[in-house]
């Protein structure tokens, strides 16, 4: 039987019977759009990890101060004379809350020297308009886009190059201080995955030591000479302070982040795949009753000459074409759902600054050593809503489509193989009997 | 040397159902000669339709063999038998037994799926097929949409379509009224008369068979009586 045939009779019987066909096709369309759907979204949010931390550079390790204290000039002596530091950059993280226009939003504050800011930060840091800060006590910032472009504004700016706004931070007698930072820049959106960059002030550090009443600093950026010298570097450092202080380097971090996505791929895949045998037991059904509804027509067909590989044939294609159909309609769908998905989870992202509006007093953030350290540059991808928002895009890539469709026919073709067996078994004279 | 078209030999079918044993038939012999119209009739239960079952290799006898253009049929496999059906043999069941999702031309293409044609080819071969039993404004037309007289002349056209040596015919005028089972003997007549195509006929209608060049009486199982005209 040549190939027009079997989508002739095939197409025909599914298309006679179209409510129990959509409902088969179903069944693979949500198997498919939910393997589609997961593998895109975590593929997406591994490339976007990746990306985020190739901007920091390989060789980045971050000591993050476990003491109240923090550090001092003399910690950022001691590091830089330690073999294979090629560069040392202290920062000071903390949070306020701006006053932007009538609203009040949560932000992270970070001190830092404009010359180390491209380094600290990653390469995709860029200013929207106005200039950079003055390496001085003055207390001239970077605003981030989102304080800039608040989303309860419908994005509409807030804040300018030229004026002011008004940071709340919480003095040590837990009085809040009101501080003019006059705005010498606004900076694009980026995405970063250690830095909110988005919902951050950033200005020299004396003017946010001032700022937040500090005399220290909580985070030291290292960089390392060679990918080959982190490792190393990164246990003398750990040697030195103990747990004095948190040691973290991109390697690890890309590790750990690696290890957590494909766990998570595995675990949702297998979910994914659960539904798929389910539509699978459904085919099977489904195409058991069509073979009992055709028995007769097996018999008639069998009478005129078919031979069991052409029947088997019949049955097979009729099940691979639902696999066909549901794969290619579960890629749309699962590439639709990937892609809303992740632009709810940009959409709650950018919204969330907002979500502290009307705060008032206290919001320095403690570090986890005391009350004096600020953990928001710090803490790897685990810390919460103070670190670095990612946003990503899904990856729909040929591999994981055409995977989707082969899986689709496998699983289809494996559910119909049975039923297509037990027809193409049928005696000739037995299902002509049968009506 | 006589050219027959049907041989059948000492044929007997047995059906067993645990200790009980059934006859349908026993040692039936009789030849029919190729472009011969023939009948075989008996009443309802004489196992005339086994007889046909097995003469259009659906069903094996028990004992004996059935010779079609000389070739004997019984120890043929599954697949050999299913290539034979679709180069010798065609049908023409009592309830048409058309295919419902096709329309007629394709249910009269149907023996033509494993021929080495093109599917305009095959479609064509039906069309011509229909046009000659009068159907030729009925091609896209589904069973359910034909009556009873026209669905038994697709049928008809579909066991011809193939050029077969023998075309079996199973109460082809049960289902029809009077005037339409007229029509489709007259049909039958016209398509032996060509010499091409022996035609056999299972009917318990002695009225059916004025045409027939051979008759064949089965009762119980057995052969009554044969009458060639």
């Amino acid at each position: 039987m040549n190939y027009k045939d079997l989508v002739w009779l095939g197409y025909n019987d599914l298309n006679e019977k179209r409510v129990r066909t959509a409902l088969t096709i179903l069944m693979i369309v949500i198997g498919v759009a939910s393997i589609v759907a997961l593998i895109s979204l975590t593929e997406g949010i591994s490339a976007s990890i990746q990306s985020s931390l190739s901007t920091l550079g390989p060789t980045s390790i971050l000591v993050s101060s476990a003491k109240a204290s923090g550090f001092t000039l003399a910690d950022t002596a001691q590091i830089s004379a330690l073999p294979n530091a090629s560069t040392v950059i202290p920062i000071l993280t903390g949070t306020a809350t701006i006053l932007s226009g009538s609203e009040n939003v949560s932000a992270t504050i970070i001190g830092i020297s404009p010359q180390d800011l491209q380094a600290a930060v990653g390469g995709n840091v860029s200013i929207y308009e106005g200039s950079t800060y003055p390496d001085s006590a003055s207390p001239a910032s970077l605003i981030g886009h989102s304080i800039a472009f608040p989303s309860s504004s419908s994005g509409r700016q807030n804040i300018f190059i030229g004026s002011a706004v008004t940071a709340l931070t919480q003095s040590g007698s837990r009085s809040t201080q009101s501080t003019i930072i006059p705005v010498s820049g606004i900076l694009n959106s980026s995405n970063s995955l250690l830095v909110p960059v988005d919902t951050s002030v950033i200005m020299s550090m004396l003017a946010a030591q001032t700022l937040l009443h500090r005399n220290s600093f909580n985070e030291i950026l290292i960089k390392a000479k060679n990918t080959s010298s982190v490792v190393p570097l990164a246990n003398l450092i750990i040697q030195i302070y103990g747990s004095n202080a948190r040691v973290i380097d991109t390697q690890e971090i890309a590790a750990t982040a690696a290890q957590i996505v494909g766990s998570i791929t595995v675990l949702l895949v297998v979910i994914a795949g659960i539904s798929l045998m389910v539509a699978a037991i459904g085919i099977m059904n489904v195409m058991l009753m069509s073979v009992m509804e055709r028995t007769h027509e097996i018999g008639i067909m069998k009478s005129l000459g078919f031979r069991n590989k052409d029947v088997m044939a019949l049955f097979l294609f009729q099940a691979l074409l639902v696999g066909v159909i549901g794969g290619i309609l579960g890629i749309v769908v699962g590439a639709g759902v990937s892609y809303g998905l992740a632009a709810a989870a940009s959409h709650a992202s950018s919204a969330s600054p907002s979500a502290s509006s009307g705060q008032s007093g206290a919001t320095v953030r403690t570090g986890p050593g005391g009350s004096g350290g600020a953990a928001a540059f710090g803490g790897g991808p685990s810390s919460s809503s103070s670190s670095g928002s990612l946003t990503f895009s899904p990856m729909l890539s040929a591999s994981t489509i055409i995977g989707a469709l082969i899986v689709a026919m496998l699983v289809s073709g494996a559910a119909g193989l049975y039923p297509a067996w037990r027809a193409s078994r049928l005696e000739p004279i037995e299902a002509l009997r049968t009506l | 040397m006589v050219d027959y078209s049907v041989r059948v030999s000492n044929v007997s079918k047995i059906y067993r159902s645990g200790d009980v044993e059934v006859k349908a038939l026993q040692d039936i012999s009789f030849t029919f000669k190729k472009g011969y119209f023939a009948a075989i009739v008996g009443p309802s239960g004489s196992g005339k339709s086994t007889l046909m079952n097995i003469l259009g290799t659906i069903d094996k006898p028990s004992h004996g063999e059935v010779y079609i253009d000389g070739i004997p049929t019984s120890r043929m496999n599954g697949d050999q038998l299913a290539d034979f059906r679709s180069r010798k043999l065609g049908f023409v069941f009592q309830a048409f037994n058309l295919i419902n999702g096709l329309d007629a031309e394709h249910n009269a293409a149907l023996p033509l799926f494993n021929m080495p044609l093109s599917e305009g080819e095959r479609l064509k071969k039906a069309d011509q097929l229909l046009v000659r039993l009068g159907l030729g404004h009925r091609l896209k037309q589904k069973p359910t949409q034909l009556s009873g007289g026209e669905q038994q002349r697709v049928a008809v056209a579909r066991a011809l379509v193939n050029s077969p040596a023998l075309l079996l015919a199973d109460e082809p005028t049960g289902n029809l009224d009077s005037r339409s089972g007229d029509e489709v003997i007259k049909l039958f007549r016209e398509i032996s008369s060509t010499g091409n195509v022996t035609l056999v006929m299972v009917t318990h209608n002695p009225d059916t068979t004025k045409y027939c060049d051979k008759i064949i009486y089965i009762k119980d199982g057995k052969m009554e009586k044969e009458v060639t005209r």
